[in-house]
């Protein structure tokens, strides 16, 4: 699948092998986690929910099933 | 068919989500909200073509990575600029305590190249496995594992925190030379 080179950069650090590629605990890891939660945390504009009513709306009429 | 009030309130609840990895992707919140409106739309129309049961998360995050790769091929890469311009306006420092500020952090992370990035945000953040974040990428979970771990070398080079340099230009304009040093 993946050639033996590709892992070559990851040489360095013996002890993230393919396994875990990212390092669960390193600080990376840490960083990316308060900056995708931070920006999950953001609120969400109200155009989001008028969109989905909207397209609701704009459903041919519904069949009850 | 009829779209079902339960998808609704899916998408409701995966817009968090589905921002977040939008700006991850465009590093632009106002192209991200334009991203995840056309993700929002075409989940709608598409409904029927999600299994139920399987993964809505997964299936959402790769339409809106679809809309994002074609609209940056209509757009001709204007702003991409993986190692040339940034570069030079990029000088970060780690802070004096030694603390990862998160501001330097988000510097770092948008000087990735687009599929470095994704990788490394599909599984450090948004708790994808491997195996979906391969399916989302359409590639194959190798090739997720090598960028996730170019991703994490990249990061470490920008932000020095590989514990070996000391702070300072010398060892800065060593990292931006690429210099694998020892």
């Amino acid at each position: 699948m993946n050639k033996k080179d590709d892992q070559v950069s990851g040489a360095t650090q013996q002890r993230t092998s393919t396994a875990d590629p990212l390092g669960t605990n390193s600080e990376i890891a840490r960083k990316l986690k308060q900056y995708y939660d931070e920006l999950v945390a953001d609120e969400v504009p109200d155009r989001f929910a008028d969109l989905l009513s909207q397209l609701e709306k704009a459903e041919p009429a519904r069949k009850k099933d | 068919m009829a779209v079902s009030v339960a998808f609704k309130s899916d998408l409701l609840s995966a817009i968090p989500s589905l921002r977040a990895f939008a700006v991850s992707l465009s590093q632009n919140a106002d192209k991200a909200d334009d991203l995840v409106q056309e993700t929002l739309v075409k989940a709608w129309d598409k409904h029927e073509s999600f299994q139920p049961g399987t993964n809505l998360k997964a299936w959402l995050f790769t339409i809106l990575r679809n809309e994002f790769y074609s609209q940056m091929r209509k757009r001709g890469r204007e702003v991409q600029d993986s190692d040339g311009i940034m570069t030079a306006r990029l000088a970060v420092h780690p802070s004096q305590h030694g603390q990862l500020d998160l501001k330097d952090f988000r510097a770092a992370l948008e000087k990735l190249p687009e599929d470095q990035r994704e990788a490394i945000i599909l599984i450090g953040a948004s708790g994808f496995s491997y195996e979906e974040a391969a399916e989302i990428c359409d590639c194959a979970i190798g090739t997720i594992k090598s960028r996730v771990s170019r991703a994490r070398t990249r990061l470490q080079e920008i932000l020095q925190i590989s514990g070996e340099s000391d702070f300072g230009p010398d060892s800065i304009a060593a990292q931006v030379m690429g210099s694998s040093a020892a």
